[in-house]
């Protein structure tokens, strides 16, 4: 089969691809360079105090759990509202890990993540076949069994009083490194599971099952990855936090409030998207020290109240009223709007 | 034997309150296909209306349940109409709906938080510890109360689906809105009064139980999964199949505590594993899944 | 008639009490179309997602070659070279014409190698080559037929099942897609069973057509001489028709 030589000027691929990765754009991978130099250089550069640092390392601590909430939320369709399961799993198997052999926190991390992608898929497997509300629901019970079952399970996690971790001098200025390694690999992993050919299979799922069925994709089993990839990256985030705290107790691990924020910042930024996720989480880490720290007892209505503001005015989030924006300037194209489409847009009935 | 038919008696009361709790669930599904997530915040809501009445000005639990019934009716309603109404229909709506209304449900944990603080509350009554005894069992008189209105609900709500015109429209919008336009039915009108209904059952069901559980603003999560498990086993809107299938979960709760070792703190995950065999072998829900038939 | 490409016995499906699909038989030989036709519920779509593994059969089996098929889920019998269409279309609404047949081209039986290459080249087969970055909502239905086509084709399938590609168009859009029919099977060498309505489409397509009502084959041969089979009139214009002599349908 040749390509035809007469082909029209407007079936050109007009998607850019870049020679390194060949799924990232020019653009995207400049953009991501330039923002990892940017942070790479700002502690030499500005001499930010501590307080500043540690807030840096959390922000992306929490852009790497909103992306991976967003792979499953976003790309597929599928709400999860049970994701801190994941994180608990990851945080505290990576906790006993370093308490137990001595063996570098990194090795302990991918530990912890692999054994959360695998908790993922043991719960996950047999509900993801259901698809929307049916699966969110689910994920809201996994949430909540987890909690009280890693609560109950002191031998593994201490109980209510948790695990502390082995003290090492220095070990947060080093995690600030780690973070934005963590960072860059979870952007990249976005990129490829976003605009690779795995990723056009994806949004077919999300737009029509049966559909994607119809044309070879197998639901069962990129659904499934997915979730364990999502699952693997939202564990080794929780073994980071946990590294980066040095203590952890499974009430905030497993907490109903870690599975809110996952949701609430792919939702402030815009889930489907890419950039989207990494804003949400920056917003979420300013408006936490700044509102949440003066009103601690209104934060679940502050985030009850965003949660149905953006649904209501803006269901794709900061990255929504970009493309508003764009499209008003004819900068964005409707094909990339229509890709971020929070749910599958379904058939296009006549 | 005796503590046998003890475990079963208990499981076919708790089986009501289960029963009542999940229907609105089922209901409002079944009709507008939107999963309420505020159902745990109401049922939670609910609760708490019933507790805050009787220390306030002393009303009986069950008699308020017709003043939070009204209320829950008008909260539903005004949700519907305020914020329900606005999303999109079909698949691109659901993500929308979910996530809405699991801000609602958030809003309404915050207030219960700022208003009663997060510690447990219970809601006893002058007959609160009082039991029947039968045949050397002794039951909670509150159980049985509990049990019997649930019932009454559910009767009520068979001949109001069955028997009035407002229940037909609700079936018929259920089985294809777009004829219902054409035959004249007020759309919009029954949505928002099947949400009003489902948030009204679902606040009675938190009230009743309030008076045999402790409750917090964080009450609510697993009821909501409990009533999930009964309406993807019973299927939507048949008053039988969610009967039988709230017996089902409160038997396998309850008699969970018959296997030799089993751990209490389990039975919070009996309900998911039991949803989850569910899926996996009968994914039709175990008597289909018929549409308010 | 030579060894068949596709083949299905007994093939049966129940829901509950209905025999939605009762005990057919069916061959279709290499580079063959077959058509099928029948009244409304009769079974036909049934049928085809029992062949393409949408559902399992009850009973029966379906066999592509020397492969058993039937019980194979969608996307195994996807790669095994059975695809379908669907008779209301269902595009990816979220990717463009031809991001939608690029889906097609990775996940059908060749893979991703070249899948953008490929989709393209099909595009242009079915006379989509200009529409690659409109997104389905903006084609018209004819347009979004080609593109359900263009999507099964690309996964390259030995076998493609035609759900109602024809109803619903206008007059001269009908007729491009039956012509856009025959070369798929003369230049890209397929065999086709259609489902379709529209009789003067079957009548000039179809090498062979089964009938079916309510569930069962009632009628087979050449489309001149099923439309005279007097249970074929019966089953379309009632028992009463068949007493007087049945005019040919246009």
């Amino acid at each position: 089969m040749t390509v035809s030589p007469r082909e029209p000027a407007a079936a050109k691929p007009r998607v850019p691809r870049g020679p390194v990765l060949p799924w990232v754009s020019r653009q995207a991978l400049v953009g991501l360079v330039v923002v990892v130099a940017l942070a790479a250089a700002w502690p030499a550069l500005l001499h930010p105090s501590a307080y500043q640092k540690n807030l840096v390392t959390l922000t992306f601590l929490y852009i790497c759990t909103a992306l991976a909430w967003n792979w499953l939320g976003g790309y597929l369709g599928q709400v999860s509202f049970g994701h801190s399961a994941m994180f608990g799993v990851g945080g505290f198997v990576s906790a006993r890990i370093l308490l137990s052999v001595h063996v570098p926190f990194a090795w302990a991390w991918i530990g912890g993540g692999i054994v959360a992608g695998l908790y993922a898929l043991l719960w996950g497997h047999p509900t993801l076949r259901l698809r929307g509300p049916y699966f969110s629901i689910a994920t809201i019970g996994v949430g909540e069994a987890s909690r009280l079952v890693f609560t109950y399970w002191e031998w593994f996690t201490g109980g209510s009083s948790g695990l502390s971790l082995p003290i090492e001098s220095g070990l947060k200025a080093r995690l600030y490194w780690w973070g934005l390694g963590l960072l860059a690999i979870m952007v990249c992993a976005s990129y490829a599971l976003r605009k690779s050919s795995l990723g056009l299979g994806l949004l077919a799922i999300k737009s029509d099952v049966e559909a994607a069925a119809d044309v070879g994709i197998s639901p069962t089993f990129y659904q499934d990855l997915v979730l364990f990839l999502s699952g693997l990256a939202v564990g080794v985030t929780g073994a980071f936090y946990a590294s980066y705290f040095s203590y952890i107790e499974p009430g905030d691990m497993f907490g109903f409030v870690q599975s809110i924020s996952f949701v609430l910042m792919s939702v402030i930024g815009g889930v489907g998207t890419i950039v989207g996720p990494v804003l949400g989480a920056i917003v979420f880490v300013v408006l936490r020290e700044s509102l949440i720290a003066s009103y601690p007892q209104l934060y679940l209505g502050l985030y009850g109240i965003l949660l149905v503001v953006i649904i209501l005015f803006e269901p794709l989030g900061l990255m929504g009223l970009f493309f508003r924006i764009g499209k008003l300037t004819g900068l964005v194209r409707p094909q990339v709007v229509a890709k971020a489409a929070p749910g599958g847009t379904g058939a296009v009935r006549e | 034997m005796q503590h046998f038919a003890e475990l079963f008696i208990a499981s076919v009361l708790l089986a009501g309150l289960y029963a009542a709790m999940a229907f609105g669930l089922g209901l409002i599904y079944g009709v507008l296909r939107i999963v309420n997530l505020a159902h745990g915040g109401v049922i939670m809501a609910g609760a708490y209306a019933g507790w805050w009445l009787y220390e306030t000005v002393g009303l009986d639990p069950y008699l308020s349940l017709i003043p939070v019934a009204a209320a829950a009716f008008l909260f539903g309603v005004v949700i519907y109409r305020l914020l329900v109404r606005r999303l999109p229909r079909g698949a691109a709506g659901g993500v929308q709906s979910l996530l809405l209304l699991f801000g609602v449900w958030l809003i309404l944990r915050n207030i219960a938080y700022l208003l009663f603080t997060g510690n447990d509350q219970t809601l006893r009554t002058s007959y609160s510890t009082k039991a029947l005894s039968l045949a050397n069992a002794s039951i909670s008189v509150n159980r049985v109360a509990v049990f019997f209105i649930a019932l009454a609900i559910l009767l009520f709500l068979h001949l109001l689906l069955r028997k009035t015109y407002l229940g037909k429209a609700i079936r018929a919008v259920a089985q294809n809105p777009d004829s219902c336009t054409l035959v004249g039915i007020p759309i919009e009108r029954i949505y928002a009064l099947t949400f009003g209904i489902g948030t009204a059952l679902a606040a009675a069901g938190g009230l009743l139980g309030a008076t045999l559980f402790p409750f917090s603003p964080s009450f609510g999560s697993a009821e909501l999964l409990k009533s999930f498990v009964v309406v993807v086993l019973g299927g939507l809107g048949s008053i039988a199949g969610t009967a039988i299938a709230a017996l089902i979960l409160a038997m396998v709760e309850i008699f969970s505590i018959l296997i030799p070792g089993f751990p209490v703190y389990l039975t919070a995950a009996v309900g998911f594993v039991l949803l989850v065999l569910v899926l996996v072998l009968r994914p039709g829900g175990l008597f289909g899944q018929r549409v308010l038939g | 008639m030579t060894a068949p490409i596709l083949r299905a016995e007994q093939v049966a499906k129940r829901f509950g009490g209905l025999k939605a699909v009762d005990n057919v038989d069916l061959q279709l030989a290499e580079h063959e179309i077959l058509g099928v036709i029948g009244p409304n519920g009769a079974g036909k779509t049934t049928l085809f997602s029992l062949i393409a593994g949408s559902i399992p059969p009850t009973a029966g089996t379906v066999h592509l070659g020397d492969r058993v098929i039937s019980g194979l889920p969608a996307h195994r019998a996807v790669h095994a070279g059975v695809v379908r269409t669907h008779q209301i279309v269902r595009p990816f609404g979220n990717l463009t014409v031809l991001e939608n047949v690029m889906v097609g081209a990775i996940y059908g039986k060749r893979g991703p190698a070249g899948a953008r290459e490929r989709a393209i080249e099909v595009m242009e087969f079915v006379g989509l080559g200009d529409r690659a970055s409109a997104l389905p909502a903006n084609l018209t239905l004819a347009g979004r037929k080609r593109l359900e086509l263009a999507r099964a084709l690309a996964t390259e399938p030995r076998v493609l099942l035609l759900d109602e590609v024809i109803a619903g168009v206008n007059p001269a859009e009908a007729q491009q897609m039956a012509e856009l029919i025959r070369s798929v099977r003369k230049s890209r060498g397929l065999s086709i069973i259609m489902i379709e309505h529209v009789m003067p489409a079957v009548m000039a397509l179809s090498d062979r057509v089964i009938v079916l009502d309510a569930g069962k084959k009632i009628s087979e041969g050449k489309p001149q001489e099923v439309v005279r089979d007097p249970k074929v009139i019966a089953a379309y214009l009632g028992e009463s028709a068949v007493k007087a002599p049945a005019e040919k349908p246009a």
